[in-house]
């Protein structure tokens, strides 16, 4: 099972409500055979934006990360289940992040525009684009007849 | 006559030494100024000495630049769409806006990376869409988006 990291903003609310909000989303997920490794309080915060949610406006949000595994085809159900708690008033699943970082290209981004692997493969395309030309065969580098 | 005899006498003697002087002259020339294709003809060099004299190939540039790296990955920072105060150093604290990577300096794959996480912290909460988080405003500035390091691609 892959590990997701589900961001939840729970509305305002006293701190028995939250512990029983994040209770309620414990089960959920142990619901589907997952498991959490670990649950992050960000805080109680100012959003960024206003947000209207179960048709109540929110200004301020506790922030919470839950770190859970779960099985993949089970992921919609969860978000759908989340979306329907009125306390939730925002909440996104991600996948944690786990690809290696790709070494560093700059170097040859900065190089001059024929030194760089796109731009030859740019040149090469517009050779092959190129119609061949007819050549007369004479050995001359002029036309020696009217034309 | 004999005024004239013991002229002509006089007269063959000089011509003589000079002659003889001359041709000295012309042999101790040769010797020291020999023309280069002679002198490779008396003189074998070996194969040793041809080795020594031979430049030296060198295997890489010396005067080949150090492979530049983006501020991201030189430091090995990996941007993250939680770490919101680092996000918001790529974006416009007026509108909002991510900088181009013309402006940032980043490498194309750190410059995506960058972007998809501001998207995943706005679309999270976390992170604003049309300004900067006032707490983060007086941030130090990676780059001057006045001055782009290169110029823009239209």
């Amino acid at each position: 099972m892959p590990t997701y990291e589900l961001t939840m903003l729970l509305r305002v609310m006293p701190k028995t409500d939250i512990v029983s909000t994040l209770k309620r989303t414990a089960n959920t997920i142990f619901s589907t055979g997952g498991i959490i490794r670990k649950i992050d309080s960000l805080g109680f915060k100012k959003m960024p934006f206003k947000t209207s949610a179960h048709s109540l406006v929110h200004r301020e949000a506790n922030y919470f990360i839950i770190y859970f595994d779960a099985p993949p085809s089970r992921i919609f159900d969860l978000d759908e289940a989340f979306g329907r708690d009125v306390d939730v008033v925002r909440r996104r699943i991600y996948k944690q992040d786990s690809e290696p970082p790709e070494a560093c290209t700059l170097a040859d981004e900065i190089k001059p525009p024929p030194y760089r692997s796109e731009v030859q493969k740019m040149l090469e395309m517009a050779k092959k684009a190129k119609k061949p030309q007819f050549s007369y065969n004479t050995g001359l580098d002029y036309y020696p007849f009217q034309k | 006559m004999f005024f004239c005899k013991h002229q002509t006498h006089k007269m063959s003697s000089y011509v003589l030494t000079r002659s003889f002087v001359g041709a000295a002259k012309k042999i101790l020339w040769r010797t020291l100024h020999r023309p280069i294709h002679e002198a490779a003809e008396s003189h074998q060099i070996s194969n040793e000495e041809i080795q020594a004299d031979l430049p030296v190939q060198l295997e890489k540039n010396p005067y080949e630049k150090p492979r530049v790296k983006c501020i991201l990955c030189k430091y090995n920072i990996e941007p993250d769409y939680k770490n919101v105060r680092l996000l918001s150093q790529f974006q416009s604290r007026y509108t909002g806006r991510i900088y181009g990577r013309h402006i940032t300096g980043l490498c194309k794959s750190k410059q995506a990376k960058v972007e998809h996480e501001i998207l995943k912290a706005q679309n999270a909460g976390f992170m604003a869409y049309y300004f900067k988080d006032v707490t983060y405003v007086k941030d130090p500035q990676l780059f001057d988006p006045d001055h782009p390091f290169r110029p823009h691609n239209y």
